[in-house]
């Protein structure tokens, strides 16, 4: 199979992200592991800044975000040539804590052909490039959320 | 002149009070050029400009890049997805 015939889904969303379906679509026969990253609304942080979250509002710019998911995609598939399927879901709009927000999973054969660093990689990644926002609403009121990553031509 | 389309998000929507714009601009103009007319014309916006990350039609610009016409140019914070 070539890359283009491999499973990749990539897109932002309003709905509930749901694994099953997902892990479903990016399973061939000929796959024995998948990594899954997923990260979720945290109502409680300690670490740093310690602080309460009530909810978090998220945006998109849905079109260039799905681009870069799927750039994303492509830069796992030419750094682990092995990986079969790649999923990079990202929910948008309110999420109260505990709600899964983002999730990147990869499949390949076997657990050992860097199917892990691979899913790492995608969230990295996904956290430098993709062009999604979040607004953090606490007891204290509301404040966006900045990243720090300035990217470089080419990216 | 040419004529392109301005979509702003996060912090720099909340500064320009709109989700989007239009305008003419100089056919030569760069994305540094665009960021200084933008921040006289919307002073709101001037802090915002030091680290305002620029898009050309979906793809991350830079300074010295040249705005074509009709382009569609996101304007936001660094990201922070997740």
């Amino acid at each position: 199979m070539t890359a283009s015939e491999l499973p990749t889904i990539y897109s932002i969303t309003e709905s509930e992200i749901d694994l099953n379906d997902l892990l479903e679509k990016i399973t061939l026969t000929s796959t024995g592991a998948a990594a899954i990253f997923t990260g979720m609304v945290r109502g409680v942080t300690t670490r740093g800044d310690a602080h309460e979250t009530e909810y978090l509002e998220y945006e998109s710019y849905v079109p260039m975000a799905e681009a870069k998911m799927k750039q994303v995609a492509d830069e796992i598939r030419e750094r682990w040539p092995v990986i079969e399927g790649i999923a990079v879901v990202q929910r948008i709009g309110k999420l109260y804590p505990k709600t899964p927000t983002v999730l990147i999973a990869c499949t390949a054969a076997h657990r050992d052909t860097g199917v892990f660093d691979a899913a790492r990689y995608g969230i990295d990644r996904l956290k430098e490039i993709v062009p999604v926002w979040k607004k953090e609403i606490g007891p204290n009121g509301q404040e966006w959320v900045e990243g720090d990553y300035i990217p470089k031509p080419g990216e | 002149m040419n004529h392109i389309k301005l979509l702003f998000f996060a912090t720099i929507r909340d500064r320009a009070g709109v989700r989007s714009m239009e305008m003419d601009i100089p056919a030569d103009m760069t994305i540094a050029g665009l960021k200084e007319k933008l921040s006289v014309d919307y002073p709101n916006l001037k802090e915002s400009m030091r680290s305002v990350l620029m898009t050309i039609n979906r793809e991350y610009a830079f300074d010295e890049a040249v705005v074509p016409a009709n382009a569609e140019i996101g304007m936001f914070p660094p990201v922070s997805g997740g």
